[in-house]
């Protein structure tokens, strides 16, 4: 290949190295994207940069502002991790839902949202999650929440020159449950045809908080705030739920691709979206 | 007696070690890697090549294209119909088509020279619909087939019209089955070597003759002066049955001139180097309403591709496998073959038995649904039983079709009340389905036996290993033949320059064929035995036997010598003796009658699906398959192909499908193109082996495939009332078909 | 050594390879140690032929670069026997006819020892579920089970320490 391959060994080496070559540069966090794309010859980087050697960019930690995720923790850790099956079960579904367990041992939670695989499932549940992502670069850091850093096909707010660094989930009320659902169309081994994420923050039975995330179905992850809105109050009853999955399905623009058309998708986010909160309803964590 | 044991595949201990030495595993000194520079568009003339900057290229060693071929050069015509070039000459014909090859030090070095060589097309219309292809005024690709009809086999059966008329109902009915590929996970690789006028060539193929007759033809050889030598294959499924990939390694490694030249297609190039037909299948019976049937007819349209390959035969072939097992006076089978600009077709799994049993016996189901009865009563009132007359005219004979039914239905519970609604959306229902299929009614398969004095004999045969066991077993079928331990049994081959004839390692045909070529080579070695032992034991020829590894006399069994004994005392280093095995038949080209088969392979399966209403996925929760052996050399292989064949069913059934787009193969990768994996399994899977007394080794390798989709399809039927004609059967398409409360037909 | 060469821990030996770091760790497997165990059938993580244990992890070495794995323990299929003594789980698939055309076997081996490495327990659908992303197109999945399965069973009893 005719790239040079730089291997930092720090975090602020990397950060000058992105600084110095830009949109040269390409990051290669696991490699699970990158090393496909530049196989298939679809990325031409000058310059790779491997995050593989610098210390303390993995890692699981909870604190009083939420779990911390080190971006290059990997899926298969976080699928595993006893401290995210204790806050945030469903994220450890996502995650342990990606690929087949080569890819989960290999790709990164940070190269994972920063790839912006339509298909791919935890950009969904972070979303639902209301999770943020910290932004690096030589000039200064800032915070994004995860859907203005998820933006559409393949395509972040992330800058050339930036490193994602942490990405923090806010803590939920203990009254919250969590669900994670997906539907391959196909073999049992395929890619996801939809996703759905959802938070239901359940006090004596009512909405305090609904969030419900469609992932793979569109260009990227998606919540309709306002369908979101009409469950505040609300008892998560079956007159609720059908309501939700079907706005849902009459608002979300799916996208067409190999696995399903437009219109089946549709349909099926209405099953769903009625799934997953059937689910939290009925005890999901 | 090994016959009949579960004895281990002779090299399984470097299956799981890993190092069975497979083709792409060969290293050889001063070896060059091969790229192909491949057609962009569907159908076009080439304008102009030029390839000066690529050759000129540092560690470039040879490039070819169509300037190499011509009078006094190489031959670019090859395949058995002669329409095929090793690259494209005048004009290209699909998507993929290779129109120059280079060979280089590396594989970046050959990729980076396919840049630099310039192709200038004209672009023709194309087509890629059968009907359309044979409509007037479509795109002609071969100007010898003006209509682009490659062929069109018929069958006559009877008198078709007075079989309708006895009818009390007629019911017709187009199937489909689409694009699909074989998916072996090793793909096509040759190694080919060019050496004093001769070419040796390591290469994964199941026709070793074939490919040297191909390769021998290009480079206008002898035969004898070509060598194929083929290692164990990583699976061929038919897809290595024809020749692909060889003669342009053989071309390249003719330019380079003594270094070899490595070819191994990436995933993606498989795709468009070799497919399975997709086919529309019209079938219209006619049935009285007791069941019997009186009449069938079937028009089927196979979609060759750019080129024939072996259409021409597998056409024939697929005209006798779209009717079924059944017992029907008046038959007519019209089987076309159509070329379109699409990459060429040929032999997958079952060999056209897939797509034929797809439309059979769903439609037969259709018919008992009109009847009003039981879709296994209306098989068993028209299947076939020995002494029965097949459409080909013949008399069938060794058939256990009720056997295989029944070996199926039983363990699903046909016929038992079962849960039918477990759930309020989820629904089950049972189907099954039964298959026939034809071996190769010509073929010949010869070997050689080769005995040391240490008393170990090698096997020389031409029959590939690709998994399925084929070595062992006949390493088994020697071993008792005289008597010795199987591990005293090697198995060599196939190498075209040592290891004798055999027409290829295909249609199920090798246990019989080449099994039967082993008992006559182990024969004629043991007449060579008696004739070496008898001045040795003081006895004549007449009153000696030679079994159990040794020759003695018949009357006094003391009297004997072990096999190494007698030749070492006979002053011989080895004994070798021949045998050969060939079989005759065929059929009329006009009306399909004669002897298709020496015998008929027969197969069944049952299975119990539900429908999740909500989303309209189907699940397997069940599945049983029989299929009949005859007589079964190795238990556990044959269990092996037995269940295998119903897990590679479940592809095409719910999964396989090579989506097109004006030409371009869109997802031609292991990604987008799905094969079955451990998660797609029914829970319950089971298969049986039958075997008769007295009955010829019947092959395994094929018979549980075909009847899965039907069998599948007949039950989602009987779970919701829907019936769907067109594979694959995806959950967006039995969604659709509940959501719009009909099959959409 | 140049500046593009890695240094390699396989199979518990250390291999200094130039001009590899930007090369696939499959090739560099194949082609410059001669380890053929592991093969390339899809190119892209899918079907798991090209599978290799990294500290013990399944991983798809088609979509590794060899920079990637150094400083790290390498198995491959290779380095599972000892002598004539097959590891365990080689010798449950061997017991177990868990193969046919075997081309994917070695994959299937090295997952199955993930697995047991990771689920010592595993039952049926775990087993699946870990495998899935395996293809073996022989489909020999049943009898793959059947030796994970064995191998499962007989750890613990002094016949499969690993």
């Amino acid at each position: 290949m005719n790239h040079d391959l730089l291997q930092p060994e720090t975090r602020a080496e990397a950060l000058a190295m992105l600084a110095e070559y830009g949109a040269d540069a390409k990051i290669l966090a696991g490699g699970t994207a990158v090393v496909l794309l530049l196989q298939q010859k679809l990325i031409a980087p000058s310059v790779l940069v491997h995050l593989g050697r610098i210390a303390g960019l993995d890692g699981i930690r909870h604190e009083d502002d939420g779990l911390h995720l080190g971006p290059m923790t990997l899926l298969r850790d976080i699928e595993r991790s006893p401290l995210v099956d204790e806050h945030f079960p469903a994220l450890a579904r996502a995650c342990g839902s990606v690929g087949n367990v080569r890819i989960r041992n290999q790709a990164t939670i940070g190269g994972c949202l920063a790839e912006a695989d339509y298909a791919s499932d935890p950009p969904a549940m972070l979303l639902a999650l209301e999770a943020e992502v910290r932004l690096e670069k030589a000039a200064g850091v800032r915070i994004l929440p995860v859907k203005d850093f998820s933006l559409g096909f393949y395509s972040t707010a992330l800058d050339p020159d930036e490193l994602i660094t942490d990405i923090r989930i806010p803590p939920l009320p203990a009254s919250s449950r969590t669900g994670y659902l997906r539907f391959k169309a196909r073999s049992s081994e395929d890619r996801p045809c939809l996703s759905v994420a959802a938070v239901a923050d359940l006090e004596n039975g009512a909405c305090a908080d609904l969030r419900v995330a469609i992932g793979a179905a569109t260009e990227a992850p998606v919540r309709l705030t306002e369908v979101e809105g009409l469950a505040r109050g609300r008892a998560l009853d079956d007159g609720l739920i059908s309501e939700v999955a079907d706005r849902y399905a009459l608002q979300v623009e799916a996208i067409e691709d190999l696995r399903a058309s437009a219109w089946y998708r549709r349909q099926m986010i209405r099953v769903f979206v009625r799934r997953a909160l059937e689910g939290l309803r009925d005890g999901d964590r | 007696m090994v016959i009949g044991r579960a004895v281990p595949m002779l090299d399984a201990g470097a299956r799981v070690r890993g190092t069975l030495p497979y083709a792409a595993n060969l290293r050889l000194p001063g070896m060059l890697h091969a790229r192909i520079l491949r057609s962009p568009y569907p159908h076009a003339r080439i304008i102009r090549i030029e390839a000066g900057e690529a050759a000129a290229l540092p560690g470039v060693a040879a490039i070819v294209t169509r300037d190499d071929f011509g009078p006094g050069g190489l031959n670019p015509v090859y395949g058995s119909a002669r329409d095929e070039t090793v690259v494209a000459i005048e004009r290209v014909r699909f998507v993929g088509e290779p129109v120059a090859l280079v060979a280089a030090e590396t594989e970046e070095i050959a990729e980076a020279a396919l840049e630099l060589i310039r192709v200038e097309y004209q672009e023709l219309p194309a087509v890629f619909d059968v009907f359309e292809a044979i409509k007037e005024g479509a795109p002609v690709l071969h100007p010898d087939f003006p209509a682009n009809l490659l062929g069109h086999a018929k069958l006559r059966h009877g008198d078709l019209e007075a079989g309708f008329a006895q009818a009390d109902e007629i019911i017709e009915e187009t199937y489909t089955s689409p694009l699909a590929q074989q998916t072996a996970l090793e793909q096509q690789v040759a190694i080919g070597q060019w050496r004093e006028g001769q070419l040796r060539m390591w290469t994964a193929t199941q026709s070793p003759f074939t490919v040297r007759r191909e390769v021998a033809h290009v480079l206008g050889l002898d035969p004898a002066r070509v060598q194929i030598i083929v290692p164990p294959l990583g699976g061929g499924f038919g897809g290595k049955g024809n020749v692909r990939t060889q003669p342009q390694a053989a071309v390249l490694a003719w330019k380079a001139g003594g270094r070899p030249v490595k070819l191994m297609l990436s995933r993606e190039e498989e795709f468009v180097t070799v497919t399975k037909h997709a086919v529309t299948i019209h079938i219209k019976s006619g049935v009285r309403r007791d069941g019997r049937l009186t009449a069938r007819q079937v028009e089927v349209h196979w979609n060759v591709g750019a080129y024939a390959s072996s259409s021409k035969h597998l056409m024939s072939a697929g005209m006798l496998r779209c009717i079924g097992p059944y017992r029907i006076p008046n038959v007519k089978v019209d089987s076309y073959g159509v070329y379109t600009n699409l990459p060429t077709a040929a032999a997958y799994r079952g060999a056209m038995s897939s797509q034929g049993a797809w439309a059979h016996e769903s439609h037969m189901d259709s018919i008992s649904h009109r009847l009003g009865m039981d879709p296994l009563a209306l098989r068993l009132q028209n299947i076939l039983h020995d002494g029965d007359q097949f459409a080909t005219g013949e008399t069938v004979h060794d058939v256990h079709f009720v056997r295989c039914l029944e070996a199926v239905a039983a363990p699903i519970g046909w016929g038992e009340p079962f849960e039918r609604e477990p759930a309020p959306h989820r629904r089950r229902g049972r189907g099954l389905a039964v298959m026939m299929k034809h071996t190769l009614s010509s073929s010949r398969s010869e070997c050689a036996l080769e005995l040391d004095n240490t008393g170990r004999l090698t096997l020389y045969t031409s029959s590939v290993e690709m998994g399925q066991g084929a070595h062992t077993a006949l390493a088994q079928i020697c071993a008792d033949e005289l008597g010795l331990p199987i591990a005293a049994v090697a198995v060599s081959g196939p190498d075209t320059a040592v290891s004798p004839y055999d027409t290829q390692t295909a249609s199920s045909r090798t246990a019989f064929m080449m099994g039967n070529a082993v008992r006559n080579g182990a024969s004629a070695l043991k007449d060579k035995l008696i004739e070496l032992a008898a001045p040795l034991l003081g006895g004549s020829p007449e009153g000696l036997a030679a079994g159990h590894g040794l020759v003695f006399i018949q009357t006094s069994p003391d009297s004997c010598l072990p096999y190494a004994e007698l030749l070492k005392r006979s002053g011989k280093g080895t004994l070798k003796a021949e045998g050969s095995f060939q079989t005759e038949g065929g059929i009329d080209p006009e009306t399909g009658q004669g002897v298709a088969t020496p015998h008929w392979h027969q197969g069944a399966g049952a299975c119990e699906v539900e429908v999740d209403l909500d989303t309209g996925k189907v699940t397997v929760l069940r599945y049983h398959a029989a299929a009949f052996a005859g007589k079964v050399i190795n238990p556990e292989l044959a269990r092996l192909q037995n269940d295998g064949n119903v897990i590679y069913g479940l592809g095409p059934t719910f999964m396989e499908q090579m989506v097109v787009d004006s030409g371009q193969i869109l997802n031609a990768n292991l990604s987008d193109y799905r094969i079955p994996s451990f998660l797609d399994l029914p829970s319950e899977l089971g298969s049986a082996l039958l075997e008769s007394e007295g009955s010829q080794i019947h092959g395994l390798g094929e018979m549980t495939l075909p009847p899965v989709a039907p069998a599948i399809a007949n039950g989602i039927y009987d779970a919701v009332g829907l019936r769907l004609p067109d594979l694959p059967i995806t959950s967006e398409k039995v969604f659709r078909a509940l959501v719009e409360g009909h099959d959409g037909r | 050594m140049d500046g593009d060469g890695v240094i390699l821990h396989v199979n518990g030996k250390d291999h200094r390879i130039a001009s590899a770091s930007r090369r696939l760790l499959l090739h560099v497997l194949r082609d410059d140690l001669g380890l053929k165990g592991a093969r390339g059938a899809c190119g892209i993580g899918v079907c798991g032929t090209c599978t290799v244990l990294v500290d013990g992890r399944a991983m798809s070495s088609c979509l590794m670069l060899a920079a990637q794995a150094e400083g790290r323990e390498i198995t491959t299929v290779e380095g599972l026997a000892e002598g004539e003594v097959l590891h365990p789980v080689q010798q449950a698939y061997l017991d177990h006819f868990a193969f046919q055309c075997a081309y994917c076997t070695p994959g299937f081996i090295l997952s199955t020892i993930a697995m047991l490495d990771d689920d010592p327990f595993a039952e049926q659908d775990a087993i699946r579920g870990y495998l899935a992303g395996n293809l073996c197109r022989c489909g020999s999945y049943l009898n793959i089970l059947r030796a994970a399965q064995a191998a499962r069973d007989s750890r613990g009893q002094g016949a499969g320490a690993s």
